[in-house]
């Protein structure tokens, strides 16, 4: 089931507590673009932290490179304390660290079933010679994975679509089939890469819901966003992005109230 | 000492020679790659079949070598625009294994199609020039291997011209660097498709022609040849005309040396033990830029 | 929830109609050597299960975990000459010999998935028609060891096994030697199946679909891809091993690259991604061209339109088309009942 994990929730770091995520002066460039420059930030476990930004500010390379799909050329990331420099994405993952993406990569051949079910393989245990004969330990396992799959199907309400094939759902029904996969690692760190775009309000609505029950149960979240509504609506701490650089980073009420971001950024929208 | 140099430069001549053909041959899998960024395995096919049409057609007009090769050429510019239309065409934004297997079924459709009409027994192309000997400082060329160059040379050339000063040779450029900016900037990417299978085709059918007077001529001939087309790809960088001739040069004199001072088995180690090489160490090819990967 | 009740009728029903299956096959080839009793049709199907062999072996590498590996009879070829020549040259027993076959065929695939692993699409593919030129070219090099292109000859059969109290099992006898290689190409058919249907088989097939988010689930790409090759080849060496030992001459053009092409034909034409659309293609594939003999070359022309038109239109093989039939037809029985129900 889903991990409940207890945590500090609110702004800053209460004093002498570690972070769960830690990022230290990470730099990345891509030829003679600088992406992402100089970025430092904590994330506190139990938290939603939320990285906002203009278009081409560079917060999908910064998801990148905490997720481990890019390395960083310079900087430190710390992940409960492990040193994640060089670590490659699915390593990451067995960390405790899940994603989802900007662009859907669902396993569209799939039904909904077995896509939530992939997730699930990170918890294999029983060694892949065992599987040539299968025992009982082995479908057991299996079983028991088919039916938490339908739990968080239900959570993300597509239990009744389990057996349709993951490419016929909808745009949005495919944004929550990714988060449910995710999910089924069991992370401590859930990260999404603009999981509303595309979305309808109801749609968004929805998505706001189950994020904040997420939160309610303690999971860390990091969150790359366009939609302000759900930004402000769900995350507790909030790091504005631009050109590669912080802009500024804190609560949801003195993102709203900075001057500088508003210039570069909000404008008129919030108000 | 001294007596080695001719030797040398002799193996070099011939390499150089061997590799214009290579690049001829390699230069039409560049070009479709380039802007497909597909792979069409029939390109062996395409030089077996201009190879025959040289011949058919050298034969038929009394041993005129240079209509064969304008035969050549049309038959392997033809065969391109039929496999384009045919396969590529069809299969547009699919999964890119599946044009790949669909070519090699047409493939080994047009070389079992060439066995049973044409038969197993090879045929021997003899060029008028090939029996013609020029001697100089202490080399031995035939007149073929002048006239390969030249032409090479000459196709090459206009190639390049083509690519870098006309209008629609820089469109493909474009395309091929970025085919979604490329569509929106109004280029016809249907049609500068097919028209790069047709040149690329076109060069595979000259390639042939040129082959044909060295190679054993079977319907065979072009598989044999192809699979080191692919390396030449590779090692210059898929996409990457400067690389392809650069390596397609380099493979012809590797192969040259290896096989005299080697064996001819050997040498066929040797290039692909150099692919695997360069696929090993920088897959993007030993002269082509690094692309990250766009997640 | 699903109804526990529900779940474990499906499972027994399921095991039921796999033990059917696998009775049903067993019944097939015991019977299939008494009905062909001529040795050029024993030899037809005794290739055919040599062939069900290379063609399993090449669905899991590139229907499983989408690699396309044009190179697979290199691994056949491999096995075939390790075997051969540690028995002919050495006087090894044949069945040390094909676990040796069968290990450095595994071991090549190990290899040059390592070489490929980084590689996608037209990388693999070529590295792959690389890696089986060159073990073409050191077969037919390396003389002092494997004869050239002159060939080994007069390669043995596996010697007769006595069953104390019953009869010598001479494998010179073809029917013999077909339920010997049957029994092993089915063995290996269910152990495939069952890595396919186990968690392995969900990993082989994330890898397989979207490599960057089956990372982000924690499956590591280049191992299963590995594993995928390092099986798959191994497979082919145990069928290069009993191919040397039926036609009991060895020569190297007997695992040319084309001999690769027509694996992957069957694997194509039948369906890959479900193994016994493998079987399918294999099963085709050898006996349709001895079919249309009279027609002389065309049939070669045959199997290359085949597979043209198949990689065109049925992206899925034959084996899907049947799938897709059947699930009309389910839905319209179901329909039909629901119909009468109402």
């Amino acid at each position: 089931m889903l991990e409940i994990k207890s945590g500090t929730a609110g702004g800053t770091s209460p004093a002498g507590v570690k972070p769960l995520f830690d990022v230290g002066n990470i730099s990345k460039r891509f030829g003679g673009i600088h992406a992402v420059r100089s970025v430092s930030f904590e994330v506190v476990e139990g938290t939603v932290f939320a990285i906002i930004g203009p278009n081409g500010a560079g917060k999908s390379t910064l998801l990148n490179l905490l997720s481990g799909n890019y390395q960083v050329d310079s900087g430190s990331l710390t992940f409960d304390g492990v040193n994640l420099a060089g670590k490659p994405a699915y390593e990451r993952a067995r960390l405790g660290i899940a994603r989802t993406f900007q662009k859907i990569r669902l396993f569209k051949q799939l039904t909904v079933l077995e896509n939530v079910v992939a997730g699930f393989h990170i918890h294999r245990r029983i060694p892949v010679l065992e599987y040539i004969w299968p025992l009982q330990a082995a479908e057991a396992d299996r079983c028991r994975w088919r039916e938490e799959a339908l739990e968080l199907l239900t959570f993300v309400g597509l239990k009744d679509r389990a057996d349709v094939v993951a490419g016929s759902l909808a745009y949005g029904q495919q944004r929550l089939l990714e988060i449910a996969r995710a999910l089924a690692t069991r992370p401590r760190l859930f990260m999404l890469d603009e999981p509303a775009a595309g979305l309808n309000n109801a749609e968004a609505d929805f998505l706001l819901e189950r994020l904040d029950m997420l939160r309610k149960r303690r999971m860390t979240v990091v969150l790359v966003e366009h939609n302000m509504e759900l930004v402000m609506n769900v995350a507790d701490r909030i790091y504005v992005l631009e050109a590669g650089q912080q802009l500024f980073v804190g609560s949801p009420a003195e993102v709203q109230n900075d001057p500088a971001v508003i210039a570069a950024y909000l404008g008129e929208e919030l108000h | 000492m001294l007596d080695l140099l001719p030797i040398l430069a002799q193996q070099i001549i011939n390499g150089l020679v061997l590799g214009s053909i290579y690049v001829l041959a390699t230069l039409g899998l560049t070009l479709i790659f380039g802007v497909l960024g597909q792979i069409n395995f029939a390109h062996a096919d395409f030089m077996t079949l201009g190879a025959f049409a040289a011949y058919f057609v050298a034969r038929a007009s009394g041993g005129n070598y240079l209509i064969a090769i304008v035969a050549a050429l049309l038959v392997g510019a033809l065969l391109g625009l039929v496999v384009n239309q045919a396969v590529f065409s069809l299969l547009r934004g699919q999964d890119e294994t599946r044009p790949l297997v669909a070519t090699i079924g047409v493939s080994v459709l047009l070389e079992n199609a060439a066995l049973a009409f044409l038969g197993p027994v090879p045929y021997t192309f003899d060029s008028p020039y090939s029996s013609q000997v020029i001697r100089a400082a202490g080399m031995y060329f035939t007149m073929q291997s002048v006239l390969v160059m030249f032409i090479a040379v000459l196709a090459v050339g206009s190639l390049y011209a083509f690519l870098k000063l006309t209008f629609v040779g820089k469109a493909l450029r474009a395309l091929s660097q970025d085919q979604e900016a490329a569509g929106l900037m109004g280029i016809n990417k249907k049609a500068l498709i097919a028209l790069t299978f047709v040149v690329g085709s076109a060069f595979a059918g000259l390639a042939g022609a040129m082959l044909g007077p060295i190679l054993v001529l079977t319907p065979f001939a072009g598989a044999t040849v192809i699979v080191k087309c692919f390396a030449i790809v590779i090692i210059g960088g898929f996409g990457n005309v400067e690389g392809t001739i650069v390596a397609g040069l380099m493979i012809g004199l590797i192969e040259s040396f290896t096989t005299q001072m080697l064996s001819p088995g050997m040498s066929d180690i040797v290039v692909f033990g150099i692919l695997l090489l360069t696929l090993a160490v920088r897959p993007t090819g030993l002269i082509a830029e690094r692309r990250e990967e766009n997640v | 929830m699903v109804d526990p009740m529900t779940l474990s009728n499906t499972r027994s029903a399921r095991g039921t109609s796999r033990w059917l299956g696998l009775l049903t096959c067993v019944a097939v080839i015991v019977v299939l050597p008494l009905i062909f009793r001529d040795a050029y049709w024993r030899g037809i199907i005794t290739i055919c299960a040599i062939n069900i062999l290379l063609a399993i072996g090449l669905d899991f590498i590139f229907g499983f975990a989408g690699q396309l590996s044009l190179g697979h009879s290199a691994f056949a070829g491999i096995g075939a000459y390790t075997s051969t020549v540690l028995v002919t040259a050495l006087g090894a027993n044949f069945w040390v010999a094909l676990v040796c076959g069968v290990v450095c065929a595994g071991l090549a695939g190990v290899l040059l998935s390592a070489f490929a692993v980084r590689l996608k699409g037209h990388y693999l593919a070529i590295a792959s028609l690389g890696f089986a030129v060159i073990t073409y070219q050191i077969l037919v090099n390396w003389i002092s060891v494997t004869q050239g292109p002159l060939g080994i000859y007069g390669i043995p059969p596996p010697p007769s096994i006595s069953i104390p109290g019953l009869q010598t099992i001479n494998f010179s006898n073809h029917q013999a030697f077909f339920y010997l290689v049957s029994a092993f190409a089915l063995l290996t058919y269910v152990l495939l199946r069952n890595l396919t249907r186990s968690p392995i088989g969900d990993a082989l097939t994330a890898v397989r679909e979207d490599e960057i988010s089956a990372a982000s689930l924690g499956i590591k790409g280049t191992k299963w891809k590995m594993m995928a090759f390092g099986i798959g080849c191994a497979i082919a060496g145990l069928a290069g091993c009993f191919y040397a030992s039926f036609i009991g001459t060895l020569v190297p053009d007997a695992f040319f690259i084309t001999e690769s092409f027509m694996i992957l034909a069957m694997v194509v034409i039948g369906g890959r991604g479900n193994l016994w659309g493998a079987v399918l293609g294999a099963v085709l594939l050898t006996v349709v061209p001895e079919l249309l003999r009279g027609i002389g070359d065309f049939r070669l022309v045959a199997y290359g339109l085949a597979l043209t038109l198949v990689a065109l239109f049925l992206p899925g093989g034959l084996s899907g088309v049947l799938i897709q039939s059947a699930r009309r037809f389910n839905g319209s029985v179901t329909r039909a009942k629901s119909e009468t129900h109402a």
